[in-house]
């Protein structure tokens, strides 16, 4: 049992519930969503829009582990133990230089839920709503809905209500501007919609364990329609400051057919449990990279 | 309404300075620190340039007397896709006729179409609790400062991009940012229980006018900085109205019996006038950290907290 209820620790007593009844959910239906998109058939033809591209519109969710850790781990208090989603290198870890293997150690710790449970002490961006940013968002567990025109496609986010504009045009991104996000272009290679997301900052986490990039990351998406219901998701990494090489993620989306895209409101919903978001924001501390 | 937008958007996790016009010199102190607080570049330069309500109103009436055909979809329906920018009114701080000052910086005039006399057919209570909302010290209930989305039809007085398909009409709105995905495939209404900012909207088309109506909206939102009031009885019927290739006519009729004696209309003084076809001229390929940069909230706090306890 947990000692001493505080308001704030009831509050996070109920969030973990939640958060356990919706994990062993996910432990059910996905004992290893990269295994099984390796495997899917390769030859689905899409359909296409309009406008001649393939069609990834509708309302999508991922249904996996990788929100808690994308690297293999052990259960713990409201996480499911999880085998992981990286692909590459072989060993599903996340390849890190020593220094910030050292960082991420810390950043775990940091990270753990105790009780009576402050938010504002978590050092997870996402404990207090801040923007998931690129690839955290996709694989976050709430819904999202894809929206195609002829310049672009749109990737409309659930939660906190975010959205990313792709541009398909080549259009040039400024240099020396970070986004929690970054900023994102993309092209059709084939059926596969390549994203490359640059402008990306030091502020986001990759899950709720403590794995963490700098501003020198880019990212690349690969979106590949693999049945009507499933889209291949292919996420891979390139921090030169941080990995000692590019690796890469891979997973499966699924089509939500009865979904509907509502809302969550991340820090109103924190604010009605107690904590109102007055706090000193904190979070643009520069990472310290060390000299090699 | 440059100069307005302008206030609004600095407020925009700097605390809402539009509600503060008049208001004694302790407020000058959360307007000295929000002004000494850097400010977003990008959301500065969309509204930095001082609007002439008069003159942009004037030139969507001329832009809308062209004799340009009305794109159109392969079903025949009209294509609104497209960036749109609003055009005359200035209605961050109120839709009815108001002046400017300190805090609010420019006037506007109404956008209350119907009732005729401009102003909104506020049930009595509901008008005593717009004036208690104008107080200083009420600025920490309003949603907007909390970077909490600003609901509708308040999403309206923003900028939007269009991208529309045979069976939906997608509005991107700008500045902060939602996004409504407007279906025409007669889906059952939401549960009552499930009530949202933005609402649960479903669109029709009368003739050549695509009619949006909107339910399940929670009634937290304020429906401007000046506190109007929109329940969750509320329901909204907009309607866009292209009158030629790059103008069109929205306009919006809000039901709500809790809080008006009547049905009433709004529009803005002159049509959106239609940018390009690209999001971008709406700048709408940038995030909105609003809550991540929302460092002057505390100070409406203080103030929303210091009349809580001198009322005890």
């Amino acid at each position: 049992m947990i000692p001493r209820f505080s308001a704030i620790g009831a509050v996070a007593a109920a969030l973990v519930l939640a958060m356990v009844s919706a994990g062993s959910l996910v432990a059910l239906e996905a004992p290893n969503e990269a295994l099984q998109a390796r495997q899917a058939p390769q030859k689905f033809v899409p359909p296409r829009t309009a406008d001649g591209q393939p069609d990834l519109q509708g309302i999508w969710r991922v249904w996996n582990l990788a929100r808690y850790d994308v690297e293999p781990h052990p259960a713990s208090y409201g996480v499911p133990a999880g085998l992981g989603v990286i692909v590459d290198p072989p060993d599903g870890r996340i390849p890190y230089k020593p220094w910030a293997l050292e960082r991420k150690k810390e950043n775990f710790a940091k990270s753990r839920i105790t009780f009576p449970y402050d938010p504002l002490k978590n050092a997870d961006p996402l404990a207090k709503c801040y923007i998931p940013g690129v690839p955290r968002i996709t694989y976050l567990g709430w819904p999202f809905e894809i929206v195609q025109s002829k310049d672009f496609v749109a990737i409309v986010y659930e939660w906190m209500h975010i959205r990313r504009m792709i541009p398909l045009t080549n259009r040039a991104v400024p240099e020396g501007i970070d986004f929690w996000g970054g900023l994102s272009r993309g092209r059709w290679d084939g059926n596969s919609l390549v994203v490359k997301v640059t402008n990306l900052s030091d502020w986001t986490w990759f899950d709720m364990a403590g794995n963490f990039h700098s501003n020198a990351a880019q990212v690349e998406e690969r979106y590949t329609l693999s049945t009507p219901d499933t889209i291949d998701y292919e996420v891979t990494i390139t921090d030169p400051d941080v990995f000692r090489r590019p690796w890469k993620m891979r997973m499966a989306i699924q089509r939500q057919r009865d979904a509907r895209l509502l809302e969550y409101e991340c820090h109103e919903l924190l604010g009605q449990s107690g904590v109102p978001p007055t706090w000193e924001r904190d979070w643009d501390k520069p990472l310290v990279i060390p000299k090699e | 309404m440059g100069s307005e937008e302008r206030v609004s958007q600095k407020s925009k996790g700097k605390g809402q300075k539009g509600r503060l016009r008049g208001r004694p010199v302790a407020m000058t102190v959360v307007l000295a620190l929000g002004w000494l607080v850097s400010i977003d570049a990008r959301q500065e330069s969309q509204f930095a340039v001082g609007r002439d309500l008069a003159k942009e109103s004037a030139a969507a009436h001329k832009l809308a007397e062209e004799r340009t055909p009305i794109p159109r979809m392969a079903n025949g329906k009209p294509n609104l896709s497209g960036s749109w920018r609003l055009s005359g009114g200035g209605a961050t701080y109120s839709w009815e006729e108001h002046l400017g000052g300190f805090g609010i910086a420019s006037e506007g005039p109404t956008l209350i179409i119907d009732p005729a006399d401009g102003k909104l057919p506020y049930q009595p209570w509901a008008l005593e609790e717009r004036e208690r909302r104008r107080r200083p010290e009420s600025a920490y209930e309003e949603n907007v400062a909390k970077c909490i989305l600003p609901g509708m039809p308040r999403m309206m007085v923003y900028n939007f991009f269009i991208a529309q398909s045979s069976d939906r009409v997608t509005i991107f709105h700008g500045t902060h940012p939602a996004t409504r995905i407007i279906r025409f495939d007669n889906r059952p209404p939401l549960p009552d229980n499930i009530r949202l900012w933005m609402g649960d909207p479903r669109g029709r088309w009368d003739g050549d006018t695509l009619v949006v109506e909107t339910t399940n909206l929670n009634g937290k939102g304020w429906a401007n900085l000046g506190g109007d009031i929109i329940s969750d009885a509320a329901h909204i019927v907009e309607r866009f109205r292209m009158i030629n290739a790059s103008t069109m006519w929205w306009e919006a009729t809000v039901t709500d019996p809790k809080v008006y004696t009547r049905p009433w209309t709004m529009r803005f003084p002159a049509p959106h006038v239609k940018l390009g076809t690209q999001p971008e001229e709406n700048e709408l390929d940038f995030e909105d950290s609003c809550h991540e940069g929302n460092v002057d909230l505390k100070h409406l706090k203080n103030l929303y907290d210091a009349a809580q306890g001198s009322r005890q």
